[in-house]
């Protein structure tokens, strides 16, 4: 089909109903850099963007979700839920302190250690949390692999993956490992990118449903930015049980 | 439909610039601004999907932690962030909704609202209060059926002829009305993205 035929299908494809063969027509022609099915792609999908900003605006997310985000990336958050008991151990350390030192500046120094110690409990307590969530699914499956990086992938079709590794080199400057999760027959899809720790150990949590005939995990070396689909061949895989009911 | 999810964003895409390059910098902080700004915006678009508000808030972290992912290939000087969010939102959000309901999903669309630089032309000033007013006249302007396909669309990531099984409706009916209402929104909101 030439660009012509095309036009009307742009908005079409756009908002995601565009039917067989112009479906795969416009693909090709955005595949090949056409300008014309570019340009029409650009104003389709500034049409649908526009759209998409009228949903009911009277559901406000949860304070919890902001930390829980921001956690995710390492940023220090006050009201964690388990950062009022953390925050009394907290204070009663800095109260022993003062009281048995008597130095202002020793209390300021354990302080700010303490406060390190708080923000890393924390990040570590909300990946844990996810961790545990994927373990204990009632539909958790668990493949090991070895050779080279070993460990174990949990996956659970409702809650997502948790990917468990050890005897991983770090990664060069610029680069870091994706995970994948790649459906039988199908094309792999991005779950997240991650580094090891100096000991050669990582884990890495992908949330959220785990497409139900995903067949295979795989782990690839990318730049860090992350790729959309693999750009190497993996460094280590692991089959996952079927996942359908 | 209501105009105040947009206009919550109307006053912040100017500033998307500086946001992107600290966000391209990998300041974490960057990414907190990005959610006090967009949060409730794709929170809402991602509900309205979902309609569960755990699972809602999850696409929500995972939608923001794409962006994060893969702001590198973002040109900031060409766009603002704020439609290719909403992109990602909502395919997140469809996503989960065809993957919970064992229909096929559309992974070609889809994967290619990931990419940023689909969004590297989209005008910086595309959620205008004034393109807010248009979007309102347009959508209004729709008939009922015609509004009903286009949101079956958007927001439940319905096709064609799972529409027509859901409407009760020929094919052929609802195939028309989609293609109705989306002339008539390219009408309305083409020029409203070129204006």
């Amino acid at each position: 089909m030439n660009c012509e035929e095309l036009r009307d299908q742009y908005e079409l494809y756009a908002i995601g109903v565009a039917e067989e063969p112009e479906r795969s027509e416009i693909r090709a022609h955005l595949n090949r850099g056409c300008e014309v099915c570019m340009a029409g792609m650009k104003r389709a999908r500034e049409v649908t963007a526009i759209f998409g900003s009228a949903a009911p605006p009277n559901a406000v997310p949860s304070p919890r979700l902001r930390r829980r985000l921001l956690a995710s990336v390492g940023v220090e958050q006050k009201g964690f839920g388990w950062a009022p008991i953390l925050g009394l151990a907290l204070a009663l350390s800095l109260f022993a302190v003062v009281y048995f030192y008597g130095r202002q500046t020793t209390a300021l120094q354990e302080m700010a250690l303490l406060k390190n110690q708080l923000r890393t409990q924390t990040i570590d307590l909300a990946r844990l949390n996810e961790a545990f969530a994927i373990v204990n699914g009632g539909d958790t499956t668990v493949s090991s692999f070895g050779n080279g990086p070993k460990g174990k992938i949990f996956t659970s079709k409702s809650q997502g993956v948790l990917l468990i590794a050890s005897n991983l080199p770090p990664a060069p400057s610029g680069k870091a490992y994706e995970m994948w999760v790649i459906p039988k027959g199908g094309k792999p899809i991005p779950a997240g990118m991650f580094q090891s720790e100096q000991n050669g150990t990582a884990m890495h949590i992908q949330r959220g449903a785990v497409d139900p005939n995903a067949d295979l995990v795989a782990v690839t070396m990318e730049d860090e930015a992350g790729a959309p689909q693999p750009t190497s061949q993996p460094l280590f895989a692991a089959s996952v049980r079927s996942l359908l009911p | 439909m209501t105009l105040i999810p947009i206009l919550l964003a109307i006053h912040t895409v100017a500033d998307d610039t500086e946001l992107v390059a600290r966000m391209q910098r990998r300041d974490p902080h960057a990414l907190a601004e990005l959610y006090d700004r967009y949060g409730r915006l794709v929170y809402s678009l991602i509900l309205r999907v979902v309609r569960d508000t755990g699972i809602a808030e999850d696409l929500v972290q995972e939608s923001f932690l794409r962006i994060w992912n893969r702001v590198a290939g973002f040109d900031a000087q060409r766009g603002s962030l704020g439609p290719w969010l909403l992109a990602v939102a909502r395919n997140r959000a469809i996503d989960y909704l065809r993957s919970a309901g064992g229909r096929d999903r559309n992974a070609l669309e889809f994967d290619e609202h990931g990419h940023p630089a689909l969004y590297g032309d989209m005008e910086k000033d595309i959620l205008t209060a004034d393109k807010a007013r248009r979007v309102k006249t347009a959508i209004e302007k729709l008939s009922p059926n015609q509004r009903q396909v286009i949101e079956l669309a958007y927001f439940e990531g319905l096709s064609q002829t799972e529409m027509a099984e859901r409407m009760g409706q020929p094919l052929g009916t609802v195939k028309t009305w989609v293609r109705t209402a989306l002339k008539n929104l390219r009408d309305e909101l083409g020029a409203a993205v070129t204006a």
